[in-house]
């Protein structure tokens, strides 16, 4: 593979601006230089056919029926050098301590608001606020225990954060099947370099669950609540409940008795279980509490919840964090609790609720991205540089009805990295999606999803528009040298 | 073990044993028609009704007499019928899909295989030349399926349920292909011929249950009436019997959550097979015990069902 003509009109993850090979990713590329064309579509043939035989899929609903989709897997890794992912996973535990105590200090005595840290209508105007939650202390007072953050790249190199996923976050298992796929295409790479493993990632995940069990000392009963079969991210739900040996439960095989605890269905008659693992939303959870036709949750576990019968992970409510107006107040909830400054700094936000943000980005909505509040999986939003003068005029029109629901980015020119074109290598615009766990202590993952997009020129990285996946290396030179 | 997961693996297993047993049924009712001298022909239409479907079939094509192709195409591949071996298949695969991470993998590649060579090949069951071709890649299909149960799956509670569909499919099969030949299944010219085709029927039902060869070694006599009904009711060797079916829930039983019910009714049933005695019912036609033992079965299924999956 020759890389002499490789340039990325932006910063590159494995080379630099004069061509060279970043220290971290040389042996990569080293390697990769020595391997014909045919022997790298051998290996991508190879990965492939491991990624349909694994059945690493998501589900996507088209022409009236379900079908299982692979994710596009390119072969070349991304790389990070340890000592800066090391400063990475420092600014992520911070957030993630600062957006706890945010969620906790909301459902409490809202202190951040009482001192005028955090505006008062904001959350009286925020989707994700669910009222159900105040008053109850979860144990360990954390509420989102897992999270994806999601980090992205400017051209100068620096690192920020995009937004942070505490709902429902997926993408974990194609993060540990995408390692497994590269250690079988690539093992000679491994004993060149000094990787780092990712796949403590279930161990971490169940350790973080069970500490949440109502009933200490004995072994837990710990089961994952998915929607079924026809959730795009069901695959990862059926992947992290075998791979930690919990229940994969759906919201018809889970019940509250009258003493407030929930059971599941057995052969052998109703058993308590102690810890949920929920990707359903929080708007499906509960017909007693929210959305009163929804098949998907279980009545009554709102109840059992508030009552610390069961532990519920993320809490219900927590989501009144991941919200893209809420997100640009991080780096002040980190200074408000706890007297630090912002590690890892956020991409600049403009919020249209304020007035004078509000008309620059008006006047700017060429020149910027502009997102809704609360919507996920890169839907709704404007890119300013790449819109019809239609488009623009429409957003102007959505954000002066409702100006709380917008805020504004400037276009960052994303980070990319080769993937295997059809002749050479190719730049593609990528994003990483870390996965934090907070329980005593918190927990990040070693690197994290890459998502990369898959067209030339696109900034759209997610799954359901396109995007694909590449292995993440952690790569210490110390240890290597 | 959630109610829901061994609901569905009993049912997997029930319907991966469905379409082995009509595939089977249906191939060698084509070799027998090759073998009739002319004039003489299968009535393929009461198949329809015995394997459950004849309302459907009578809504689609009326009560004109349908012909061979009609209702092959019909069990094997209508997508309207609900009960068409290609949809059977479909069940199968869409019942495994959602308790997918409890058996191994190889479990669902291999009825992934069986359901895509279905749906890219469907011509093929009507064609008499391809028939056996098409039905033969199932048989296999759905033996491989399982052998993987069989030889990879760990014995526990899951693994019961298995087992259970798999009996209480195949007693209720060996019931219905039993009732095929009850019923008439080869249409002769005059009542002399009904004499010589009734051997070639039975010989039919054995072969459909893949019995001929070990009902000759066991009994080595030709095949009769009497013979071919002791054979499939009662036989304590053969494993598509439905006494041995019946033996092996008795065995599985003891090794589920106790339930009374389903103990009692399982009892109604084996002392039904138990009784039976197969001259009296080789003279009297075997149809009205038939109809008696798909009731025990289904009251069986039924005490199985409120039992353990509505708990």
């Amino acid at each position: 593979m020759d890389w002499t003509r490789y340039r990325s009109s932006t910063w590159d993850e494995l080379v630099a601006s004069d061509g060279q090979p970043r220290p971290a990713a040389r042996p990569l590329l080293d390697y990769l230089s020595s391997l014909s064309r045919h022997e790298l579509n051998e290996r991508q043939l190879a990965a492939d056919v491991t990624a349909r035989v694994m059945g690493i899929t998501f589900t996507v609903y088209s022409e009236g029926r379900n079908v299982d989709r692979t994710l596009p897997f390119d072969l070349i890794p991304r790389v990070i050098e340890r000592r800066e992912w090391e400063r990475t996973a420092a600014g992520l535990r911070q957030r993630m301590r600062a957006l706890n105590l945010f969620i906790g200090d909301i459902y409490g005595d809202q202190k951040i608001v009482n001192d005028n840290v955090f505006p008062r209508e904001l959350l009286a105007e925020s989707v994700n606020f669910r009222p159900q939650c105040v008053g109850v202390k979860p144990p360990l007072g954390v509420w989102a225990h897992i999270c994806g953050s999601d980090l992205v790249r400017d051209a100068d190199g620096t690192l920020y954060a995009l937004e942070d996923n505490l709902r429902i976050p997926s993408g974990v298992s194609y993060m540990i099947e995408n390692r497994m796929v590269a250690k079988r295409v690539f093992p000679e790479l491994f004993d060149t370099s000094a990787i780092l493993p990712v796949d403590n990632y279930p161990t971490q995940l169940y350790d973080t669950l069970a500490a949440l069990s109502p009933r200490p000392g004995d072994t837990p009963v710990i089961a994952l609540l998915t929607p079924g079969i026809f959730n795009s991210a069901y695959f990862e739900h059926c992947y992290l409940a075998q791979s930690m040996g919990i229940e994969l439960v759906e919201g018809g095989d889970l019940f509250v008795g009258d003493d407030d605890i929930c059971y599941m269905r057995t052969v052998y008659g109703p058993k308590r279980v102690d810890v949920i693992y929920r990707r359903v939303d929080d708007m499906f959870l509960d017909p007693e509490v929210f959305h009163p036709d929804s098949v998907l949750g279980v009545r009554g576990l709102l109840r059992s919840w508030r009552a610390g019968k069961v532990a519920l992970a993320n809490a219900p409510g927590a989501g009144v964090a991941d919200d893209k107006v809420v997100f640009t107040y991080v780096p002040k909830m980190i200074k408000y609790y706890l007297g630090e400054e912002a590690i890892l700094p956020n991409v600049p936000s403009y919020l249209c609720h304020d007035a004078k943000d509000r008309a620059y980005v008006l006047a700017h909505l060429d020149e910027l991205v502009v997102k809704p509040a609360n919507e996920s999986g890169g839907y709704g939003m404007l890119i300013g540089p790449r819109s019809t003068k239609r488009e623009r005029e429409k957003f102007r029109r959505l954000i002066e009805a409702d100006p709380r629901n917008y805020m504004a980015q400037p276009t960052l020119s994303l980070s990319t990295a080769p993937i295997l074109g059809n002749k050479e290598p190719e730049p593609r615009h990528l994003d990483l999606r870390p996965f934090i766990l907070s329980r005593e202590d918190v927990f990040v993952t070693t690197g994290g999803l890459t998502r990369v997009a898959m067209q030339k020129g696109s900034l759209v990285v997610n799954s359901s528009q396109g995007g694909g996946a590449k292995d993440t290396w952690v790569v210490d030179l110390e240890e290597a040298a | 073990m959630l109610s829901r997961v061994a609901d569905n693996l009993y049912w997997f297993s029930r319907y991966v044993r469905r379409a082995e047993n009509m595939a089977r049924l249906l191939d060698v009712n084509g070799q027998i028609q090759l073998d009739l001298p002319r004039g003489a022909h299968i009535a393929w239409r009461p198949l329809v009704n015995t394997l459950g479907a004849g309302a459907e079939f009578e809504r689609l094509h009326g009560e004109d007499t349908p012909t061979e192709v009609d209702v092959v195409h019909f069990l094997l591949v209508e997508p309207d019928n609900p009960v068409s071996l290609r949809n059977v298949v479909n069940h199968a695969r869409e019942t495994l899909r959602t308790v997918r991470e409890t058996l191994p993998q190889d479990c669902w590649v291999a009825i992934n295989d069986l359901h895509l060579y279905i749906e890219s090949n469907p011509e093929r069951a009507g064609s008499r030349r391809h028939r056996p071709e098409f039905l033969g890649r199932i048989i296999d299909g759905c033996m491989h399926v399982s052998a993987l149960l069989t030889s990879n799956v760990s014995r526990d509670t899951g693994y019961q349920f298995l087992r259970l569909g798999t009996a209480i499919e195949q007693a209720d099969m060996t019931s219905r292909i039993i009732d095929t030949a009850a019923s008439g299944l080869i249409q002769a010219r005059s009542d002399d011929d009904a004499e010589a085709f009734q051997a070639m029927q039975w010989m039919g039902v054995l072969r459909s249950l893949a019995a001929y060869q070990m009902y000759r070694r066991q009994l080595r006599q030709k095949v009769s009436v009497e013979l071919a009904l002791e054979f499939l009711l009662k036989n304590r060797e053969f494993p598509r019997s439905v006494l041995f079916c019946l033996s092996r829930i008795q065995g599985i039983l003891p090794q589920m959550p106790p339930r009374k019910q389903v103990e009692q009714v399982f009892r109604g049933a084996m002392g039904l097979v138990f009784d039976a005695n197969p001259s009296r019912l080789a003279a009297v036609g075997p149809c009205a015990f038939v109809d008696r033992l798909q009731q025990e079965l289904s009251a069986l299924h039924g005490a199985v069902h409120e039992s353990y999956f509505q708990a």
